[in-house]
């Protein structure tokens, strides 16, 4: 259901066809959506925390997906703190179990719970599940194209569906015309579609393994004046994954 | 034998270092607390120093070595006597000259906490030695955990290993059935379990049935032969289960364990809990606990159950209770949270504000008070001690 970090650092696109064509919002969102349907992915990320007095938190994690997103893999490296502690996230963030070793305890999180800050960081559990959130719970409309981070962009407006329990009740992305990687993504208040919460900016872009990648996303939220760094060190997509992985055993390992 | 451990440690850490590029790990934390209570008008105070090393070692894929080493001092009063938190009622049933034998004491102590070998098959784990055992959705208490009770003011802390053979089968992508064997003198004698998880829409589902030797003391006869109170081993067979997951938008969890007792009678214990986390950030979480072992009018609670109480041989003293806890990040590394401990059962209530403050990536600060408010007599009465607690915790 969810898919907002991840769709924004995996993102990926083949060029050419879509030059000189008039797109809407819809096609826009599809195509960037469909881009997202990596089979696997595999990458060792470092997350630094910036505080509003300055003071900084730096984590490392290991993260695997599989089945286009659907089913993620996060296990913690460093601190110490925190290490080996892992989340696992199925059917599209729906589902999520947190392994704490030093209890060797797993426990099932409900979906509430993907509100809560990821160890404190600007990212919620919700931002780091994967799937195709943009298409089933939100409704595109393309507004005027802008220049934005020195790319020329698309300017999508996503409103969340009625039906969809979402976070955010509105989204702005300013998505690459070249390369269809949402540089910018704005987030509304889950009650005040008029209040800004939070930015994500998406720099570092690169091609890998065909695929453009965002090496350096920044999550800042406007209401602690606080910001996020998530940096990919390391990426490698269709690598072959073993379902077993995504269990509570391979949670656990 | 400090001389002795320090030495081992210091090895290990050396060949540990040596070995980091072979795989070996060696990590841990430690801790220093500061406890408090005022008992009788008076504040008491014991201070406790951790150090928990920690080695893991994966020879190969299949194959992880763990384990962790304690080394725990105590100072201050390091003796604290159970009889100065009950009524008069019950002191006064105790001959005079047994009335030394209800202390605690918190003596240093080192020891290998857990030890193990995991083997990872193709179709199934199997884990032999001193492991954790964890079992039951509940967060304070866990009706089918019959090899650990959880502090009840500090719920998360991580329990001690349990010599076992674990075999862990997983049953497709969802579930898995594990069988536990905790080995004591005979095979009559030691616990065995067998456990079915299973998944299905939302839920996570388990059933589980064991059986073990509950090592009940009478806390009213002393036993001149082990010089301490006589023991009443009793064989318990427990059957029950556990879910977790979601309805209405709440976290939602139960979990039930029905006590067969060879000669007294037989019991249940039933958890239900919620929880939810508003946008805001702010956490709620509520448990409900029952177990009819214990007494639902506080005038029947007795010596045996205060002391199995206090020793950890039972969960509770009074039949129904409920946790509460209400917690808000009030900066990205400071937390406030209160707890409330409330016995149903007698109308006592215990309240305990709490304080997390993550002051640096591998230092945590945590403290909490507890206030209590029932009566003489009662689970969480004031005679039962209003206190503190404060710990540092490093991690390496």
């Amino acid at each position: 259901m969810k898919c907002i970090l991840w769709a924004s650092i995996l993102t990926f696109f083949s060029v050419s066809a879509l030059f000189g064509q008039e797109l809407t919002g819809e096609d826009i969102i599809q195509k960037v959506n469909d881009l997202l349907t990596v089979e696997s992915s595999h990458s060792k990320s470092k997350m630094t925390i910036v505080t509003t007095s300055g003071e900084k938190r730096t984590f490392v994690m290991e993260s695997w997906s599989k089945d286009n997103g659907e089913k993620n893999l996060v296990r913690y490296q460093e601190p110490r703190r925190v290490k080996d502690q892992a989340v696992l996230m199925l059917n599209q963030a729906d589902d999520i179990w947190m392994y704490f070793p030093r209890t060797q305890r797993v426990r099932k999180l409900a979906t509430h719970a993907k509100k809560q800050k990821m160890q404190g960081s600007d990212f919620s559990y919700e931002d780091m599940g994967s799937g195709d959130a943009f298409i089933t719970d939100y409704t595109p409309r393309r507004l005027e194209d802008e220049k934005m981070e020195d790319h020329d962009c698309y300017k999508v407006e996503l409103t969340r569906k009625e039906e969809s329990d979402m976070s955010y009740s509105r989204m702005i992305l300013w998505v690459i015309k070249e390369n269809f990687v949402p540089v910018v993504i704005d987030y509304y208040d889950d009650k005040d579609p008029d209040r800004w919460i939070k930015r994500l900016i998406e720099s570092d872009i690169r091609k890998i393994d065909g695929i453009w990648t965002a090496m350096k996303v920044v999550m800042q939220n406007k209401n602690d004046n606080t910001q996020t760094e998530m940096e990919l060190l390391e990426v490698e997509y269709n690598v072959p994954l073993n379902d077993s992985m995504f269990t509570e055993r391979g949670l656990k390992k | 034998m400090r001389t002795r451990f320090v030495l081992i440690l210091l090895s290990l850490m050396v060949t540990a270092r040596s070995h980091a590029q072979s795989g070996l790990e060696l990590f841990g934390y430690f801790e220093s607390q500061i406890m408090g209570a005022v008992i009788e008008d008076r504040l008491n105070q014991v201070f406790m120093n951790k150090l928990r090393v920690d080695l893991n070692y994966d020879p190969s894929d299949r194959i992880t070595f763990a384990a962790n080493f304690d080394y725990i001092t105590y100072h201050g009063k390091t003796e604290w006597n159970i009889l100065q938190f009950l009524v008069p009622n019950i002191t006064e049933t105790i001959p005079e000259d047994m009335t030394g034998f209800y202390v605690i004491p918190f003596s240093d102590r080192h020891f290998l906490d857990n030890a193990y070998i995991k083997f990872v098959f193709r179709r199934f784990d199997l884990t032999v030695g001193k492991q954790q055992i964890s079992l039951g959705s509940g967060y304070v208490w866990n009706p089918t955990d019959v090899f650990n009770i959880k502090d009840v003011l500090d719920p998360t802390y991580e329990q001690p290993g349990h010599n076992a053979l674990r075999l862990d089968v997983p049953l497709g992508n969802s579930g898995g059935v594990t069988a536990l064997y905790s080995p004591e003198d005979t095979w009559k004698q030691s616990s065995k379990l067998i456990q079915l998880k299973m998944r299905i829409p939302r839920f996570d589902v388990s059933f589980i049935a064991i059986e073990t030797l509950w090592r009940f003391h009478d806390y009213t006869e002393f036993d001149e032969d082990t010089f301490g109170f006589l023991e009443q081993p009793e064989k318990r067979r427990v059957l029950g289960g556990s879910l977790e997951g979601e309805l209405f938008g709440l976290g939602l969890w139960s979990e039930y364990g029905h006590s067969l007792m060879r000669k007294s009678k037989d019991f249940y214990e039933l958890v239900v809990g919620m929880n939810y986390t508003f946008d805001f950030q702010t956490f709620v979480m509520m448990e409900y606990y029952r177990n009819t072992l214990a007494e639902s009018d506080y005038r029947q609670y007795t010596l045996d159950d205060w002391m199995r109480y206090f020793t950890a041989e039972q969960k509770a003293v009074s039949r129904d209770q409920l946790y509460t806890l209400i917690q808000h990040p009030v900066t990205d590394f400071i937390e406030l949270g209160m707890m409330s401990i409330i016995s149903i059962s007698d109308g006592s209530v215990a309240l305990v504000p709490t304080f997390n403050w993550s002051f640096s990536e591998n230092l945590d600060i945590m403290a909490y008070a507890n206030v209590n408010f029932g009566k003489d007599g009662t689970a969480f009465s004031k005679m039962t001690g209003s206190g503190a607690l404060i710990r540092a915790r490093v991690y390496f």
